[in-house]
């Protein structure tokens, strides 16, 4: 499934960036983040999470474990995503690439890429995946401001 | 000697009510999920959530361990089971190896991968939960046409063209056909993939005697005895110590007309913990592993001639395969070649066959099997030809029908058409539809700018399978009528009903011919143990196959019956009928309770006659039957939402001889149900990475009640020379009938804005996406 996006944050592109690749931000405000630790860097250069998240769609729910990988860092303008997580209703892979454009006293976060799902969720949940996905981003980004405002 | 006389009413021909139907109402039937069995233990089974995926390891460790978790196994742990077998064959079929559980790799999403057997099937199912299983995903391919593509991911590393077959049939001169006609017209056809849906999903129970080395298995199965056999040999069992015993099933529909790996598996689990084992099978596992339907992509081409005059038609067929073959899947599309030339007078064919694998679960027998796809492939041809020709397309039928002299009539395609009136279920279904009206009325709605279609169908159906060296188990079926000593008549058979209603249909044969009230009669099947080595139930085969062994066997007893009674009433002169062999000259009489008493009793014996009264036949049918008959269907299409509404629905079947109207009717309600679910809503789709996205009855839409139109029934009556009832078959007729009649009703309603074909299923998104696509 193809998501794109955009949501203007209340603050300028390079504090915008740089909260966003803020750990301890991103498991404060992804819905259903149980935790979120550094691993390392891995071979090919990327800054790597571990990552465990619960997940909620149509009939079922479940908790999610995986990776978060941020790679091709280009500050203050854009860089990639790289989730993976699996359980024990399904897997999901997901990758896209975030781009900060000043906009006004804030920023237009951009967001584009795809995600794949397998297993129950996709069998059963397909039909409101592209809902979830747009009501969870929307749900992040609307946490972020706050978490920002909180750490300033 | 008794003078009593009783005189029974004739039953086949009457609408008697099912016999079934108190213990379905009443819910006291019992269904495999009802038993329970003193120490049963539950299974519960891991599926893979990737289309394909090599296993790196598992880790079974915490689920062993769970409370009540009493085994796990895996692939390793069943490397000694049989695979699942296939039992058609082709030349040069390409069989993949079909372990019960997945070994080292996984196949497609539900690819059973391991199994936990608990006191509880919900502790079993959370148990399932603490199994780590490593996967390394890999490439996956779920279309037939894109696996074909040179590069696609190969299904079966070791084919990595993932052909499992390919199969060419021709017949006359198609080459010469196609270079003399005056009109060639060309079309992609596809029939998708179906989910067959019975209301009760599989199930089975398994129960290991370990002193008498003994497995019964009850399961929820179409074919009792094929599968004792089958599974027999998977667990290396012998024949005779294993009883299979189906209970109440809740409709096949051809999905349990086939042997899966959770029998053995279930099987095996029982034998090895020593306890009865129950697996049932989830809604959502019966959308991912049992099998599909359906999943055709057909091209064909038609010759004719400007006046019509059908000449020569040509299919290139890719049939979806699934990843595996199961019982039948092979040859499936086989049957949709032998039925191309529909009711016309094709003397020209060739059909070619590519068998494809993808990560999907296996296609199989599903109503119809085969014969609807072809029907629906003719049907439409002949619709596009009507269109290009600007003839009607009731009189393009009619011009190219086989006609009455003709029979029996062989085929382009090698098979002997028994019987039939073609035209005649046609000018019936055009009457009471009043054709000429109904296209006036159709003008009219146009006019107005409405969207109106008349869809014509006229099929032609290969079935009461079937003479056994065309069948790949044996074609015949198997009865036993025992008379008790008081009378009381029990008949056995080897087909398998499971919704078709042959208590019912059978008593009524048994109780005319033997002259008794139904009442006296029960039909027992589905167990093993009790009845005669029997083929099952599938392909309208039950009664006309089923019930010719019944009228044979009930043959032999009326001439045993009568030679009692000729001893008993001391005379030659003797007539059998109405439960009473009557003396003619005389008057007296004994009753059939009387002679069964004798019997069993002995004191006397006519000549050259044993003791008892029971008869026992297998009949092999000499050739397959051919019901046909003519459906159509009027729609309205809205505009703004591209919803197709069925304002009318005319189903005249000519399915021979008629044992019970009311249950013929049933099935043709039935039949056109599923063809209306694949018509207009129906769809597994799988996505581009194999996962199946249609994977819960909220995303697949079988039709409700409040979606079906009022069906209204005729039939024309053509006997069969085949059985000796003069039955057809009509178990499938509405599914075959249905599909291309609704297609064609709604492209003839978008054919003002330029619409020529359309795909199923129609949905209102589809029909809207056509019609603005038509506009632009």
């Amino acid at each position: 499934m193809k998501i794109s996006g955009s949501y203007e944050l209340a603050l300028p592109p390079a504090r915008a960036y740089t909260i966003l690749q803020d750990p301890a931000i991103l498991a404060r405000c992804m819905p259903g983040c149980d935790h979120l630790n550094r691993i390392g860097e891995t071979e090919d250069g990327h800054v790597a999470y571990e990552m465990k998240m619960k997940m909620a769609i149509s009939s079922v729910q479940g908790l999610f474990a995986g990776t978060v990988k941020l790679a091709d860092p280009n500050e203050p303008s854009s860089f990639r995503l790289i989730v993976e997580g699996s359980g024990k209703i399904g897997f999901m892979k997901g990758e896209g690439v975030l781009t900060f454009v000043e906009s006004g006293a804030g920023t237009d976060v951009r967001y584009e890429g795809e995600v794949n799902v397998g297993g129950v969720i996709a069998g059963v949940g397909q039909r409101l995946l592209d809902v979830t996905a747009k009501h969870i981003i929307k749900k992040f980004f609307g946490k972020v401001v706050g978490a920002a405002g909180e750490m300033e | 000697m008794s003078t009593t006389i009783s005189v029974t009413e004739k039953l086949v021909g009457k609408s008697v009510r099912r016999r079934e139907d108190p213990r379905l109402i009443t819910g006291t039937a019992t269904y495999v999920d009802d038993l329970k069995l003193p120490g049963m233990h539950h299974a519960c089974i891991l599926r893979s959530p990737h289309a394909a995926a090599k296993i790196r390891s598992i880790d079974i460790s915490a689920a062993q361990s769970h409370p009540g978790v009493v085994a796990v196994f895996t692939g390793p742990d069943v490397a000694g089971v049989g695979p699942v077998p296939c039992g058609a064959s082709l030349p040069g079929l390409r069989v993949p190896h079909h372990a019960i559980l997945a070994t080292g790799r996984v196949y497609y999403v539900g690819h059973a991968v391991a199994v936990v057997v608990a006191t509880d099937r919900y502790v079993a199912a959370d148990a399932l939960d603490l199994i780590e299983v490593d996967y390394e995903p890999t490439a996956a391919v779920a279309d037939p046409e894109k696996a074909l593509e040179p590069g696609a991911p190969a299904v079966h590393p070791e084919w990595p063209d993932n052909v499992s077959f390919t199969y060419h049939q021709e017949g006359g001169e198609p080459e010469k056909a196609f270079a003399e006609a005056e009109v060639v017209v060309k079309q992609r056809i596809t029939s998708q993939r179906l989910v067959p849906m019975p209301m009760e999903t599989r199930g089975c129970v398994a129960e290991y005697h370990a002193a008498e080395k003994s497995l019964t298995l009850w399961s929820s199965t179409q074919i009792p005895h094929l599968l004792r056999t089958l599974v027999g040999q998977m667990l290396g069992l012998i024949e005779n110590r294993v009883r299979v015993i189906t209970p109440e099933v809740g409709g096949g529909f051809g999905c349990k007309l086939n042997v899966y790996a959770e029998e053995a598996l279930t099987s095996f689990v029982a034998m090895k913990i020593g306890k009865p084992v129950k697996w049932i099978e989830s809604r959502r596992e019966n959308f991912l592993c049992t099998i599909h339907g359906r999943g055709h992509v057909d091209y064909y081409e038609i010759a004719a001639k400007r006046d019509g005059t059908v000449l020569g038609l040509r299919l290139k067929l890719i049939q979806d395969l699934g990843a595996y073959q199961q019982l039948l899947t092979p040859a499936i599309p086989t049957l949709s070649v032998l039925m191309m030339p529909g009711l016309y007078k094709f003397r020209n064919i060739s059909a070619d066959i590519v068998g494809v694998f993808t990560n999907c679960v296996p296609t199989d027998a599903y109503r119809g099997a085969g014969r609807p796809e072809a029907t629906h492939g003719v049907e439409r041809m002949m619709d596009l030809l009507a269109v290009e020709l600007k003839m009607d397309p009731a009189e393009i039928r009619l011009k190219n029908f086989i006609g009455n002299d003709e029979f029996p009539y062989a085929t382009a395609t090698g098979l002997s058409y028994d019987s039939g009136d073609y035209a005649a279920p046609l000018k019936k279904a055009l009457d009471l539809v009043n054709y000429r009206e109904l296209r006036e009325d159709q003008r009219k709605a146009r006019e107005q700018g409405r969207l109106m279609g008349i869809g014509i169908s006229t099929y032609g159906e290969l079935c009461a399978f079937g003479p056994s060296p065309a069948t790949p188990a044996g074609g015949w079926e198997s009865a036993t009528v025992k008379i008790d000593p008081s009378g009381k008549v029990t008949v056995l058979t080897g087909a398998s009903p499971h919704g078709q209603g042959e208590e019912t249909t059978f008593a009524q044969i048994a109780a005319d011919e033997l002259g008794v009230p139904i009442d006296d009669v029960i039909v027992l099947h589905g167990d093993t143990a009790i009845v005669q080595y029997g083929i099952g139930t599938f392909g309208s085969r039950g009664t006309a196959v089923g019930g010719a062994a019944l009228y044979f066997a009930l043959k032999d007893l009326r001439a045993k019956i009568k030679k009692f009674g000729e001893m008993m009433l001391e005379s030659d002169d003797v007539t059998f009928s109405g439960g009473v062999c009557t003396c003619n000259k005389t008057g007296n009489t004994v009753s059939l309770a009387q002679i069964a008493g004798m019997s069993y009793r002995a004191m006397r014996l006519p000549v050259n006659e044993e003791p008892g009264m029971q008869a026992t036949r297998f009949w092999e049918p000499p050739n397959f039957a051919f019901p046909f008959g003519a459906h159509i269907a009027v729609t309205e299409i809205d505009r703004e939402t591209g919803h197709v509404a069925v304002s009318r629905y005319v189903a005249v079947d000519d399915c021979g001889n008629i044992i019970n109207p009311l249950l013929v009717a049933g099935q043709v309600h039935g039949g056109v149900a599923q063809g209306l679910g694949q018509s207009l809503w129906e769809q597994a789709v799988y996505d581009d990475t194999g996962q199946l996205i249609t994977g819960e009855l909220m995303d697949y839409a079988v039709p409700k009640a409040t979606m079906m139109p009022w069906i209204e029934t005729a039939h024309t009556t053509t006997p069969s020379p085949v059985n000796p009832l003069g039955v057809k078959g009509v178990g499938e007729a509405g599914t075959i009938g249905c599909s291309p009649a609704v297609v064609n009703s709604v492209v003839d309603a978008l054919s003002p804005p330029g619409v020529r074909h359309i795909d199923m299923p129609m949905t209102p998104e589809k029909v809207w996406k056509v019609l603005e696509g038509a506009r632009a």
